[in-house]
C-alpha cells in the first residue's frame, strides 16, 4: 500500500498489481513445475534439462502401481459420486422444500464432514472397519466399498451446498405454473424441477468427483496391497524421490482435474460458487 | 401463496397413497443416515478408544482413563509436535491473509471480462490436490531443484542451499495450499463493500492509505475472521506437506496422529491424538476470532464516538 498523497496514487495501484501477480504465480510455481519436470529428457531432474520428451507418460501408465491407482481412484470416485450426489440432492431437495423441524440440524449435520480434519475421519473409519470386520466377517479395508463408502462422505457436504443453492434460487411459479395446467406433481418435478436443478446437480458432481479423486488423507488407512488410489501411490514414490516418472502422474492429474473444471464451468460460473 | 397447489412432486404423490403422512421431509433420511453410520458411529468409537489402556502384549485393554491425555501433555516429544503444528498454523495463516488481500481486491474490484477466467485460476490449484503441489515443490527446492540451479548460476551460491526437508519448505507449501480459499472468502467480502464506500471516504480527502484502514480493513475483518478461521484449521491439519517437504524430522499432528495407527499400532493413544488435535484447533480458533472480533467490536465504538 502507498504513502497517502494523490500524486502517489498510481505507484499504490501499481504496487498492489505487482504483488497480485507474484501472489499468483507463487500458487501456480508448483503446478507448472511438475508439468514442466514430465517433460526432462533425464532420469534424475536438474535445471536446465537436457533435452525434452513424452517418455515418461508411457513409462508411467506401464508402472502397476500408478496404473492400478489410476484405477482404482477413478472407480471409486465414479461410484461415490453417483451414491452421494443422489443421497445429497435428495436430502437438500428435503431440507429446502420442506422446513420442517429439525432441518437445521440436518442441514448442518450433513455438512459435518468438511468440519472433521480428513485424517482424523479416516482414522476413525479405519478402527471403526476392523471392528465392523470382526463383528460382520465381512473385509472393509483395502476394498473398493470401503473406500467408496468413505468418499460418499466428502461428495455430501458439497452437493448438499451446491443443490440447495440452485433450489433456493428456483421460481416456484413455474411449478405453479405446470401444476395448474394440469400437470401431476411427478410430472411437475421430471419436467419442470429436475431440468432447473440441473446446473446445480452437474456442479455437485463434478466437485464431487474431484474432492475424491484427490483425497490423501481419508483414504491414507483404508487402502491397502492391490487397493491403493493415486494419491496415496503418488505419495508413497514422493516419499523417496522425485522424478520425471512422478511428475508424468501428476501432470495428468492436473489435466483431469482442469478439464473436469472448465466443463462445470460451461453449466454453473464457479466464481459464483466456490 | 395460501393456494399453493404444487405440494412438491413425491411427497405429494405418497400423501395422496399414504394416511396423510408426507414422504417428502424423509428424503433426508439416506444421507444422514450414511452420515451417522460412517462419520457420526466412527468418530464414537475412536473417542471410547481413546480411554482405553494400551499394553504393548495385548496391544488394547478395555478401560476409562486418561492416561493417554495426560502422558501426551507430560511428553515434551508430543508437546514439541503440537507446539510446532500450532506455531506453523498461525505463521501462515498470518502470511496467508496478507498476501491473499491485494489479489482478494483487485478481483473483487476487477470488471474485465477475464474475471471469471481469474477466479477458475485460483480455484484450480486447490482442485489438483496437495500431493501434485508437494511435488512442484521438490522439483524446485531440492539441491538439484531449480531455485538451486538459479542460486548456482547466478554465483550467489557455490554449494547448493539446503531448501528442502526444513520449516521454511513446510511453510511456503502450506501457504501455496491455502490462499485459495483465504483469496475467495475475502473476495466474495470485499465486493459487498460497495465501491462508493471507498470513493466516498477518498472524497472526503482520505489517501489510500487512510481508505484501506479505516475503510477497508474493518469492513473486510469478517471476511478476515472467516477465511482466517478456514485456513488455520487446514494448516492444523496438514498431512501431505509436511510429509513430503518437512521429511521424517519434521512432525506435525497430522503425520504423528497416522504414525501412531500405521507405524507403531498404539490405538488408544493415536485416538487420544486425535481428539487433542481438534480440540486444540477448536479452542485456538474461538480466542483468535473472540479477539479479532472484539477489536472490530472496539474499532465500532471509536467510530461511533468521534
Amino acid at each position: 500500500m502507498p504513502a497517502a498523497g494523490p500524486g502517489r496514487r498510481w505507484l499504490g495501484r501499481f504496487a498492489l498489481r505487482a504483488v497480485a501477480t507474484v501472489v499468483f504465480c507463487f500458487m501456480f510455481l508448483p503446478v507448472f513445475f511438475v508439468a514442466w519436470i514430465s517433460l526432462f529428457d533425464q532420469q534424475i531432474v536438474s535445471f536446465p534439462p537436457d533435452g525434452y520428451t513424452f517418455a515418461w507418460y508411457a513409462n508411467a501408465l506401464s508402472r502397476p502401481e500408478f496404473a492400478r491407482g489410476f484405477v482404482t481412484s477413478f472407480q471409486v470416485a465414479a461410484v461415490a459420486t453417483v451414491i452421494g450426489v443422489s443421497l445429497g440432492a435428495a436430502a437438500a431437495y428435503a431440507i429446502v422444500r420442506f422446513r420442517f423441524a429439525g432441518s437445521g440440524t440436518l442441514n448442518t449435520l450433513l455438512l459435518g464432514p468438511l468440519v472433521v480434519p480428513g485424517i482424523v475421519a479416516g482414522t476413525a473409519l479405519y478402527v471403526y472397519y476392523v471392528a465392523l470386520e470382526n463383528a460382520l466377517d465381512v473385509d472393509f479395508r483395502a476394498t473398493l466399498h470401503g473406500l467408496v463408502l468413505g468418499h460418499v462422505l466428502l461428495t455430501i457436504p458439497w452437493t448438499v451446498r451446491l443443490v440447495s443453492a440452485s433450489l433456493v434460487g428456483l421460481d416456484r411459479a413455474m411449478e405453479e405454473a405446470a401444476a395448474n395446467l394440469g400437470a401431476s406433481p411427478l410430472t411437475v418435478f421430471r419436467r419442470v424441477t429436475l431440468p432447473m436443478m440441473r446446473p446445480g446437480l452437474v456442479a455437485a458432481s463434478l466437485f464431487s468427483f474431484i474432492q475424491s479423486f484427490e483425497n490423501l488423507e481419508l483414504s491414507l488407512l483404508l487402502v491397502g496391497p492391490g487397493r491403493i488410489t493415486l494419491p496415496v501411490a503418488m505419495l508413497n514414490y514422493l516419499e523417496f524421490r522425485i522424478d520425471p516418472t512422478i511428475a508424468a502422474v501428476a501432470t495428468m492429474q492436473i489435466v483431469i482435474i482442469g478439464a473436469l473444471m472448465l466443463i462445470s464451468d460451461r453449466f454453473v460460473k464457479l466464481s459464483r460458487i466456490v | 401463496m395460501a393456494l399453493t397447489v404444487t405440494a412438491p412432486a413425491i411427497g405429494a404423490g405418497e400423501r395422496r397413497a399414504g394416511a396423510g403422512f408426507s414422504l417428502g421431509p424423509a428424503l433426508v433420511i439416506p444421507a444422514t443416515l450414511l452420515v451417522l453410520a460412517f462419520l457420526g458411529a466412527p468418530m464414537a468409537l475412536l473417542f471410547r478408544y481413546s480411554l482405553n489402556r494400551y499394553s504393548p502384549r495385548e496391544f488394547m485393554i478395555d478401560a476409562v482413563t486418561a492416561e493417554n491425555y495426560i502422558r501426551f501433555f507430560t511428553d515434551p516429544y508430543f508437546i514439541g509436535v503440537l507446539g510446532t503444528t500450532v506455531q506453523v498454523a498461525a505463521f501462515c495463516t498470518v502470511v496467508a491473509t496478507l498476501a491473499a488481500f491485494p489479489v482478494a481486491y483487485l478481483l473483487a474490484r476487477s470488471q474485465s471480462r477475464w474475471k471469471s477466467a481469474l477466479v477458475i485460476a485460483v480455484v484450480f490449484p486447490l482442485m489438483v490436490g496437495n500431493v501434485v503441489r508437494a511435488a512442484g515443490w521438490m522439483a524446485l527446492l531440492g539441491n538439484d531443484g531449480a531455485v538451486n540451479a538459479v542460486l548456482r548460476w547466478t554465483g550467489i551460491v557455490s554449494e547448493p542451499v539446503r531448501l528442502m526437508y526444513t520449516p521454511f519448505a513446510v511453510i511456503l507449501g502450506i501457504v501455496a495450499v491455502v490462499l485459495p480459499y483465504m483469496i475467495l472468502t475475502l473476495q466474495s467480502v470485499i465486493e459487498s463493500i460497495g465501491r462508493d464506500v471507498e470513493e466516498a471516504a477518498a472524497n472526503l480527502g482520505a489517501g489510500p492509505m487512510v481508505v484501506f484502514r479505516r475503510v477497508l480493513l474493518p469492513l473486510s475483518l469478517p471476511g478476515i475472521i472467516a477465511g482466517g478461521t478456514l485456513v488455520f484449521i487446514l494448516c492444523m491439519n496438514a498431512y501431505a506437506t509436511p510429509v513430503l517437504l518437512g521429511g521424517p524430522q519434521f512432525k506435525m499432528m497430522a503425520p504423528a496422529l497416522y504414525d501412531q495407527f500405521a507405524r507403531t499400532t498404539n490405538w488408544p493413544f493415536g485416538a487420544a491424538l486425535a481428539f487433542i488435535l481438534m480440540a486444540s484447533t477448536l479452542i485456538l480458533t474461538l480466542i483468535g476470532t473472540t479477539l479479532l472480533a472484539r477489536r472490530m467490536h472496539h474499532r465500532r465504538i471509536d467510530a461511533a464516538a468521534r
